[in-house]
């Protein structure tokens, strides 16, 4: 039998939770940042959510209408862009249609990678603590929802910051700044509202055109002939860069191949592209939002390295190249 | 877009505006096409006055503002309060609306592309690395290529869908080119694939 201080304290504890976190509370949390990533790169694969998101770059607002969901291993997602020619993305596994009213047209295409649209930051073999630091900074609203907002700090200026919110009843990322090394934002992408694991109705992942007369085209399907060792390696790539991949591609109207490999510092990618010179361009730099390129050519090939991040680092990776002995 | 939405819209792009005014800006702006329009001329006119969007002809083009400005040839109704601000958005704040009637025109005639070979040296455009930028154009189609191949497998949202858009760019180009005279051999005239 509870005694009236014990009563009391029950009760307390009763409102305390259901005022502050509600019936989830009775979920353990992540405690460290570390379970918050691992939490938040599961929740990217298995929540189900609608919502409207909100990008803002290069002095830019996009505003993208996204329904996701993942039924038997099987991702189904439906973007709208909310401005412009109004472009929707209906992918049913790997099957993607890129719709285009204004044309009306459709152009069918497919992925060969599981990745989803939220697939987001960070990969699960980041080293914390040699390239980054990761810290919980703050608990807040996000869309309505509670979140914790995660901070990740570079070591130095080969690569961007980041802040993640992340919703504390799922670990789903709510909103992310990308940070440059002036410690502000470069790029936001924040729910303006957003439904998780809500009953999304079939309906809600088709095409809100009747597409049966527009226009169809078959993409020309990507040859990847396989994962390949390749001769060229990186001498002064930025620490913490390591290959993940190297691939040989064979592209629709180009007689020579490409190779692909792939850096990555668990957090962030960096494509570097090497085929034979076609023509004597100069080197340039060129960059869409955060993402940065550059080209150049060492003996009889171009090499472009593309990637989000920083202008120094695509250029120091791309000039380092060599073939191998 | 009224003087306190600018503030709340420059506060916001620093990560400085606090979370639930953020909230309900984010919201407003999702539904409300017109305010989205507003704020990224807005912002695209504040990037240019500071040198940060180097785009061909951007440079004659800001001083040309500049020295509306100094000639005190506009009006700088509204936003005197924020050319009075610390803050480093204030003349852009203020260029905003000074400057809409001659640099509106420009901006979108100049649209978010430039061509760093076209008839200027690329040193020239990217002048200094930490605050310029270019863009490829869309007749760059390797370059774009690269950077769709890129974003199919990237973990990146923003990175995806601008792949995306880009994929869906060159389709529009293809439709165009083949809009005088059909190409019978790449267009599939019936689904190909069934809608989900």
């Amino acid at each position: 039998m509870l005694t009236h201080t014990q009563t009391s304290k029950a009760a307390a504890c009763i409102v305390f939770c259901g005022f502050f976190s509600g019936p989830q509370a009775i979920a353990e949390q992540p405690s460290t940042p570390q379970d918050w990533i691992d939490r938040m790169g599961n929740a990217v694969q298995v929540t189900n959510y609608a919502g409207t998101v909100v990008r803002v770059r290069d002095g830019k607002v996009d505003t993208f209408k996204v329904v996701h969901t993942v039924t038997d291993g099987v991702v189904r997602e439906k973007v709208v862009i909310q401005d412009g020619n109004g472009l929707e993305i209906i992918r049913n596994g790997n099957e993607v249609h890129c719709i285009l009213p204004d044309r009306e047209s459709v152009l069918v295409e497919e992925w060969n990678n599981q990745s989803t649209l939220f697939s987001t930051l960070p990969s699960s073999d980041i080293r914390f603590g040699n390239e980054y630091d990761v810290l919980i900074k703050d608990f807040e609203r996000v869309a309505g929802r509670k979140s914790a907002k995660l901070a990740i700090l570079p070591h130095d200026n080969y690569r961007y910051g980041y802040r993640i919110w992340l919703d504390t009843e799922t670990g789903f990322p709510l909103q992310t700044q990308l940070i440059g090394d002036d410690n502000r934002p470069l790029e936001h992408v924040k729910f303006a509202d957003i439904s998780i694991e809500q009953d999304i109705r079939s309906s809600a992942l088709v095409s809100s055109y009747s597409t049966d007369n527009w226009k169809w085209y078959a993409e020309p399907r990507l040859t990847i002939n396989r994962e390949v060792q390749s001769e060229w390696v990186a001498d002064e790539a930025p620490s913490g860069f390591r290959v993940v991949s190297t691939q040989q591609k064979i592209l629709p109207d180009v007689d020579d191949p490409l190779t692909h490999i792939v850096y990555s510092d668990g957090l962030v990618t960096v494509s570097v592209f090497i085929s034979p010179v076609t023509d004597a361009k100069k080197p340039r730099r060129s960059s869409v939002g955060a993402s940065n390129s550059y080209s150049t050519v060492i003996g009889e090939y171009r090499v472009t390295a593309v990637g989000q991040v920083p202008q120094v680092t695509v250029e120091q990776i791309a000039k380092s190249m060599r073939q191998s002995q | 877009m009224n003087e306190a939405i600018r503030m709340q819209v420059s506060a916001f792009v620093d990560g400085e505006l606090p979370e639930n005014e953020a909230d309900l800006l984010v919201r407003r702006l999702s539904q409300d096409s017109h305010l989205r329009q507003q704020v990224s001329e807005y912002l695209a006119i504040g990037r240019i006055m500071r040198g940060e969007y180097s785009v061909q002809g951007s440079d004659a083009l800001r001083e040309r503002i500049a020295a509306e400005l100094d000639a005190g040839q506009l009006q700088e109704p509204a936003d005197t309060v924020a050319a009075n601000q610390p803050s480093r958005y204030a003349r852009p704040a203020a260029g905003a609306a000074i400057a809409a009637t001659v640099a509106l025109v420009a901006i979108f005639g100049l649209g978010r592309v430039a061509d760093v070979d076209t008839g200027v040296p690329a040193t020239a455009v990217v002048a200094d690395e930490a605050v310029s930028e270019t863009v490829p154009t869309m007749s760059d189609d390797e370059l774009r290529r690269l950077m769709i191949l890129h974003g199919d497998g990237s973990n990146s949202f923003s990175t995806r869908v601008t792949s995306l858009q880009m994929r869906a760019e060159e389709l529009a180009e293809e439709a165009t080119a083949e809009e005088p005279g059909t190409d019978e051999e790449n267009v599939v005239t019936e689904p190909v694939i069934s809608q989900p």
